[in-house]
């Protein structure tokens, strides 16, 4: 009776210490994984098509046999469970519960944003189910004190840090003028920049924090234009930057540099000409020397999603990498097990070193890009660079 | 008056001129059909889309797309009237109202949903731009003076059909007296039909000059609906002038506040402004009582 205690306190900690789920019960056939995607509402054109990005991923995975679980000495395929949210807060939350109780996913991906987030990561914390945040870097996600959710990328309020290092660096730029969109995401942006500005030794100029549906800018340009700061930062959603820039172009507003921290390929598309020399922020773009580029463009060429119209599909394909990594090194689809291993991560991705801070929150961040000839460039730091930084930009005439 | 006010009052009629087109429309299917059509937005939605379309795939200019919606939007307008409004016209105007509010509630929301499904583009603009004029230091863009032109344009031609051909004499003999329209010969349903159908294709070409201007997706009809339903209570239901006055007084208070105030208190004064007007005048600046 005492070996067979002994025993299984050896199995108990030899289980606790490794990770590897020695009480297995029935090896499920698959590694289910549970997602929403906003396919309709305001965020669809951001990532609506992305249940194809995770088709593809899995095709991937599937097609080499699965994922290993040393657990239970067998490979499994990985199969999604998606829904559209609707980008809606209350839609988002009904699915993850469902994916939770009804459809029994073993693992999470987040939805897009950070107020989708802030709504659907209760669920995983609810019922102890991984919870993984790819597009969501709102401090309030992380300041909850939950214990089931990481995230891909860093805090908003960090996105822009290079940029303000490179300006620092550089020591040309003297002045700037901030134009935010007063919603979540850009106002945690906008938080953080201001400090970095000020580090850099910027003189802060102006702060215009400006309602999401504003379509005139012209009481916010005329205030800029006698100003004249060295560089206009705009932060905010595409929409709102590209309403902003067409304006400014058409009232010729022209400092030396134009920040614009999100200026994809639809802002690009939509602004044609006047998007030239405009900076902003990438996770990736073709040509960076960072980890495994084959298989980001596989997983795009697969799914059809282009890059630069879609800047957060580099995102998820960390988000996947980090989810095969973290099933691996737990080799079983126990909750804890795969918690644990997701929280002391440390692995190169796509983008990328990643790890977690402890309140769960990630370390990929962004790079500085410029668009020249039409092309993205990144232009800091010098180590990933892919062209040089363009400063003063040419003046709209 | 300074040069930074001179730029406000240029820019504010420059927008507001855009904001009145839309409300037009609106305005009219108001004061004839007595229908509240909450789908408006919708419609400038979809124009705004093939605007795009016809940009982005044929390069066709966007003045030439606003001219090739309209004969498109007015037979899609009159389906609409035909499939949803027509069966319930006989109800009493208060019935009517209340109906006519839930029904377009209703189709805007398929509308829109249906719409976000099938729209596989992101948020969409286009790269069309004039070059600007500057005048002592003022800037005038000329791609809203010419939109601006386009709308007042467009309006006068409205304000003279009402005037001067049968189809506008039949429209006035049903806002006068719908009794005394049906009993002269008036054929009711189907002026009704060609009234909305062209209500809708004034949302439709205002938004090719939208997609012209600003960034377009498929969830941005219900709060432009809320907006026009408010300038058109500014400028007086019913009224063609009263629109286009009030979508210029709306811009330009909206641009003094940012510019005085802060943006972010733009949208409030929007309504202050609303609710003082209506205060003064509750039938709108132009609007006729009863």
């Amino acid at each position: 009776m005492i070996k067979k205690v002994t025993f299984l306190i050896f199995l108990l900690v030899i289980s606790t210490c490794t990770g590897i789920q020695v009480f297995a019960g029935p090896v499920p056939e698959t590694i289910h994984i549970g997602a929403t995607v906003s396919e309709t509402g305001h965020f669809s054109s951001e990532v609506g098509p992305f249940r194809r990005l995770m088709g593809s991923w899995a095709e991937i995975i599937n097609e080499k046999g699965g994922i290993m679980l040393k657990g239970y000495n067998k490979r499994l395929p990985v199969k999604f469970t998606t829904y559209d949210d609707r980008s809606d807060q209350a839609t988002v939350k009904k699915y993850y519960e469902r994916l939770i109780s009804i459809d029994k996913v073993h693992l999470l991906l987040g939805p897009y944003s950070s107020p989708l987030t802030l709504a659907a990561s209760t669920a995983g914390e609810n019922h102890r189910v991984p919870f993984i945040a790819i597009c969501a870097n709102s401090p309030k996600i992380y300041d909850r004190g939950f214990k089931w959710i990481v995230a891909v990328i860093d805090l908003g309020p960090r996105y822009t840090y290079r940029y303000w290092d490179m300006i620092r660096d550089e020591g040309k730029a003297k002045s700037v003028s901030f134009v935010v969109e007063n919603t979540i995401h850009p106002m945690g942006v906008y938080d953080g920049s201001k400090k970095f500005a000020e580090e850099a030794g910027l003189k802060i100029f102006s702060s215009d924090i400006i309602p999401a549906d504003t379509r005139d800018f012209t009481p916010v340009i005329i205030k800029l234009k006698n100003k004249d700061p060295d560089i206009v930062y705009v932060s905010s959603n595409i929409p709102f930057a590209i309403n902003f820039i067409k304006q400014a172009y058409e009232m010729r507003l022209n400092p030396r540099e134009y920040h614009c921290i999100h200026h994809s390929g639809v802002f690009k598309n939509a602004l044609g000409g006047s998007a030239e020399s405009i900076v902003g922020q990438s996770y990736w773009v073709n040509g960076m020397k960072l980890g495994d580029t084959a298989l980001i463009n596989n997983v795009l060429k697969r799914s059809g999603i282009s890059e630069p119209m879609y800047p957060w599909s580099p995102a998820y394909v960390a988000s996947f990498q980090i989810v095969q990594a973290a099933i691996e090194r737990a080799g079983s689809l126990n909750n804890k097990s795969l918690m644990n291993n997701l929280r002391n991560l440390k692995i190169d991705t796509v983008l990328g070193r990643a790890s977690f801070h402890k309140t769960g929150y990630g370390s990929v961040n962004t790079y500085p890009s410029q668009i020249q000839n039409g092309r993205y460039k990144i232009i800091y730091p010098p180590d990933v660079a892919t062209g040089r930084h363009v400063y003063p930009r040419p003046a709209w005439r | 008056m300074s040069p930074d006010l001179i730029q406000l009052f240029v820019g504010s009629i420059l927008l507001g001129g855009i904001y009145g087109l839309a409300a037009i429309g609106l305005s009219i299917t108001f004061g004839v059909l007595n229908i509240l059509n909450l789908a408006h937005g919708e419609f400038l939605m979809l124009g705004s889309l093939m605007g795009y379309l016809l940009f982005v795939f044929l390069g066709v200019n966007p003045f030439l797309s606003a001219v090739i919606v309209i004969p498109i939007f007015i037979v899609a307008g009159v389906g609409f009237y035909f499939l949803l409004l027509r069966p319930v016209n006989a109800t009493p105007p208060d019935k009517l109202l209340v109906s006519s509010i839930l029904i377009t509630l209703g189709a805007s929301l398929i509308i829109e949903d249906l719409t976000s499904f099938f729209w596989k583009w992101p948020a969409t603009g286009i790269s069309y731009s004039l070059p600007p004029l500057e005048l002592n230091g003022i800037v005038i863009s000329t791609t809203r003076l010419v939109i601006l032109v386009f709308v007042f344009s467009l309006a006068l031609l409205l304000q003279l059909s009402l005037q001067k051909s049968c189809f506008g004499k039949s429209i006035r003999a049903i806002i006068q007296c719908r009794e005394g329209a049906i009993l002269v010969g008036v054929p009711i349903s189907l002026v009704s039909a060609l009234t909305f159908g062209i209500g809708t294709a004034l949302a439709a070409v205002a938004g090719v000059f939208y997609v012209t201007l600003f960034t377009v997706t498929p969830v941005m009809g219900i709060p432009l609906t809320v907006k026009y339903m408010c300038i058109v209570v500014l400028g007086g239901m019913g009224s063609l002038v009263g629109p286009v006055i009030g979508g210029i007084i709306l811009g330009l208070a909206e641009s003094l506040t940012a510019y005085y105030f802060g943006a972010e208190w733009s949208p409030a004064i929007a309504i202050f402004l609303l609710i003082l007007i209506l205060i003064i005048k509750p039938h709108g600046l132009f609007g006729k009582k009863g």
